[in-house]
């Protein structure tokens, strides 16, 4: 008796499952078959910036896109569905992340791709597998009613002189653009100097922050004269109906010295992705000088390729000394960068 | 039910024991303290506020007590993480109150922050157990006492309040669960807890180091259910049905006008001003600025994954309470205990589980919204069946075995002639999971497909965001779905009378 009444029960769980695939046309096999004319885009990018660019790619070319967007989460999202891939195409936000994941084979090159030679080579993997379209460039944002142009820092080791304790905001070690930058730092200075630099800069700032968006608000507020951040953050606040009295400062701009850090927000191909077409369809049409405005439009960023045109009022890539470091040099120190930051004493998360 | 949770556990010992020591030393000092120091500030406040609200509307001739008693549990429909959106905007640091006055009397970004949104709006789970418990409590022992000359306070002190203890420890449990397991308040207050930190460690490369959070936390949650549980069995006692409200109510004297501001002070911050600011953004985003064009999509959305796990979790209930009613044996107590277990889990090792589990053995249902779905029935399969057994209690044995003599099978009574019966309980428990699934955020916000955000997903994007005028309008269907359970709270916990 006891079996019937367990037999029941596997019964009606077995009438759940059917009922709730049915609704739903659930896939039957564990590969989904492709609809043709579908592209499945995870992004760590704000929704604002990345969802006009896909209405555009379904107005030009009717492939439907479906859009996941879960900040930096989508990384290890991607490298979990490694047996069964979701997405077709990830765009992010840290050229370092791109590498990483092509390094851990999460990431393919969906063959030759036309008009990849418009981005330069020090912003691409060498096989294709992700190519940067618009650049974060690091650098100071400042309150112009609290400081003057003149006194802002001019180097990035300049943030751990004591002169300027608790006036700046940095971001938790974790963010992704930070980690990219102390990267660059550890290829140009060695890991002891860099250690050093985190520890003095993380005791002199006067807040660490979750993100950019809080640095650019405070700044702009007046809760602080000046914080580092990516430049398209001072774009965005010059935009502000209030507190936009701000300035911008490009780093290490001297003679001899390192230049401005620059990451690159781009488009990487998930190997194994559903929708090859697709993929390979959004690369060529990402590529076209219209669509690589589009990229960097919605948030301010600046074309990788300067013969695209800037948003209004920004600095083009080439009007500035950039540090030379390959984007792609990023990915294999990554980890080894997270646990240097947090040895240093930036906690990656806030606590 | 459990599979996936164990998947979460195999997980974590198969990292190596390096990264375990590693984390140990690093962060596991810290998230423990964070986690318990807030859980034991949270339970001594929504404690205090609970307790004497309990007792100040039960028991003392307050004045306006009938209404007050109901829009006290008015917070409970308000999820915490819709409550700390509501508070952000208030005090945040340029929140309503800094913009006027330069300044805000609280950081909403710190402990203390986090310790008052949390307590604010789960102090009605105590509220509302004590409240019952009041109404239950015979009043021949303190009747009792005062025939043997104990004072007022003397009666409180040495019987009510020992005689309460069950129902307190009970509700201080559910709030430190609550605690354990929430997401959104802490992570929108970018306080950091192991649920929090779960939920980033995933947003990093890590979830080899999320799993063995998980793990520690899983094992923080079972010492609370088990120091319950242990409470419990050695506080038990009986109590007879003898004189109840007959006697007097306290009189408070001129304490009343005092009692009435301090409870209308707890209704305004808990309640009222979170309702007003929603309804502020709310109304500006809908008539100023325009819905989303989406929203109807979200909503359908909710529906869908919501509904079915309501479903599912129906279906799934009578069996589960049936057996474990009719059949009790280890097999049954087994199945039933392990349905509850999801009840504690938070919602992040929950989508961790589901992960690691669809990934290997229903790789079908992954990148589906099932997946969504099957989180929603793990954690809420437990509320449908407590809604059933209640219902399948008041249905004596010998209807089955009228069915049974009739000539029905055992699955035909169960099916045909039981559900039927105790249908009421199970729809109740059906509407619960329905609402929990569609407040749920952080299993949803990790599990759910491209291209598939429900209403509580826009809730959180949106407020991370400082879109106000996008959040409040799903914020708000959220707090009036939440309007059901809080009615089904209200019915199970009114005052016998």
């Amino acid at each position: 008796m006891k079996l019937k009444v367990l037999a029941a029960a596997s019964l009606s769980l077995l009438a759940i499952t059917a009922a709730g695939c049915s609704p739903a046309p659930a896939p039957e096999s564990s590969a989904p078959p492709a609809e043709p004319g579908e592209l499945v885009v995870y992004t760590s990018r704000k929704e604002d910036f990345v969802a006009p660019l896909l209405e555009k790619f379904t107005a030009d070319t009717g492939i439907e896109v479906e859009a996941l967007y879960a900040d930096d989460a989508v990384v290890n999202r991607l490298k979990e569905e490694v047996g069964s891939p979701q997405a077709d195409v990830i765009i992010g936000n840290d050229a370092g992340a791109l590498e990483y994941l092509r390094l851990q084979d999460v990431l393919a090159p969906v063959g030759e791709i036309e008009g990849i030679d418009s981005i330069g080579s020090a912003y691409r993997a060498a096989d294709g597998s992700w190519f940067g379209l618009s650049a974060r460039t690091r650098g100071l944002i400042y309150n112009k009613g609290l400081i003057g142009e003149a006194d802002v820092p001019t180097t990035i080791w300049d943030l751990t002189d004591p002169k300027y304790k608790g006036m700046f905001a940095i971001t938790r070690g974790g963010n992704g653009s930070m980690i990219a930058h102390v990267s660059a730092l550890r290829a140009e200075w060695g890991d002891e100097r860099t250690e050093e630099w985190i520890r003095k800069a993380k005791d002199n700032a006067g807040a660490i922050t979750n993100g950019h968006g809080d640095i650019r608000k405070a700044v702009g507020a007046g809760e602080f004269a000046f914080g580092l951040v990516n430049n398209y953050y001072y774009h965005q606040q010059l935009r502000e109906p209030t507190d936009n009295n701000v300035g911008f400062i490009y780093l290490d701009q001297a003679e001899g010295e390192m230049g401005a850090v620059v990451n690159a927000a781009g488009v990487g191909f998930v190997a194994g992705g559903p929708n090859l077409e697709s993929a390979r369809a959004f690369a060529a049409w990402v590529l076209l000088p219209e669509n690589q405005r589009e990229f960097s439009n919605a948030s301010l960023e600046v074309p990788l390729n300067p013969e695209v045109e800037a948003p209004e009022g920004t600095a083009a890539i080439d009007s500035y000394r950039v540090h030379g470091l390959p984007l792609s040099r990023l990915g294999e120190v990554w980890e080894d960068t997270r646990s240097l930051i947090e040895r240093a004493g930036l906690d990656l998360e806030l606590k | 039910m459990s599979a996936p949770v164990l998947y979460v556990g195999i997980r974590a010992l198969s990292e190596p024991a390096a990264r375990w020591a590693l984390l140990f030393d690093e962060r596991l000092a810290r998230l423990l303290w964070n986690t318990t120091a807030l859980a034991a500030a949270v339970g001594v406040v929504a404690g205090a506020l609970g307790v004497s609200l309990a007792w100040l509307v039960n028991r003392t001739d307050l004045p306006g007590r009938r209404t007050l008693r109901w829009l006290l549990a008015l917070p409970f429909a308000i999820p915490p993480y819709v409550g700390a959106m509501a508070y952000v905007i208030v005090f945040g640091p340029r929140g309503w109150v800094s913009r006027a006055w330069g300044s805000t009397p609280i950081d909403m970004y710190s402990f203390a922050g986090v310790a008052f949104v949390l307590s604010v709006f789960t102090f009605p789970y105590i509220y509302l157990v004590v409240g019952s418990a009041f109404g239950r409590l015979s009043r021949s022992h303190e009747d009792a006492a005062r025939s043997l000359g104990l004072g007022r306070w003397a009666i409180l002190r040495r019987i009510t309040i020992p005689m309460l203890r069950p129902a307190i420890g009970a509700g201080l449990v559910l709030v430190v669960l609550y605690v354990l397991s929430d997401f959104g308040a802490v992570a929108l207050l970018r306080y950091s807890t192991f649920t929090t930190a779960i939920y980033y460690q995933m947003g990093g490369f890590d979830t080899g180091a999320a799993a063995i959070l998980s793990t520690v936390l899983i094992g923080v949650t079972l010492l609370v259910l088990g120091a319950e549980s242990l409470s419990r069995r050695r506080s038990r006692f009986y109590e007879g049905t003898g004189a109840s409200g007959s006697s007097r109510r306290v009189e408070l004297g001129w304490a009343r006008w005092p009692a009435v501001a301090y409870v209308c002070t707890v209704f305004a911050v808990s309640a009222l001003v979170p309702l007003a600011v929603l309804g502020y953004w709310a109304w500006q985003g809908v008539f100023l600025t325009g819905l989303d064009a989406r929203f109807p999509e979200f909503a359908l959305n909710t529906l869908q994954a919501a509904g079915i796990a309501a479903t599912a979790a129906m279906v799934l209930a009578v069996p589960v309470v049936y057996l474990r009613s009719r059949h009790p044996s280890r097999p049954s107590w087994a199945i039933e205990r392990l349905a509850l277990s999801g009840y504690a889990l938070p919602g992040v090792i929950v989508a961790l589980g589901v992960i690691f589990f669809s990934l290997r053995l229903a790789p079908a249902i992954y990148g589906t919204m099932l997946m969504v779905a099957t989180a929603y029935i793990i954690r809420f399969l437990p509320q449908a069946l407590q809604s059933a057994a209640a219902s399948l209690a008041s249905v004596s044995p010998r209807i089955d075995e009228a069915a049974r003599v009739a000539g029905l099978s055992p699955v035909a009574v169960m099916g045909r002639v039981i559900s039927r019966l105790i249908m009421p309980g199970v729809l109740a428990g059906g509407a619960l999971v329905f609402v929990s699934a569609a407040k749920e955020l952080p299993a949803t916000l990790l599990l759910r497909p491209a291209g598939f955000d429900t209403l509580s997903v826009r809730v959180w994007v949106e407020a991370s965001e400082g879109a106000y005028h996008l959040a409040a309008p799903p914020a708000l269907v959220m707090v009036l779905l939440s309007l059901v359970p809080l009615k089904l709270m209200l019915d199970r916990f009114k005052e016998p009378s």
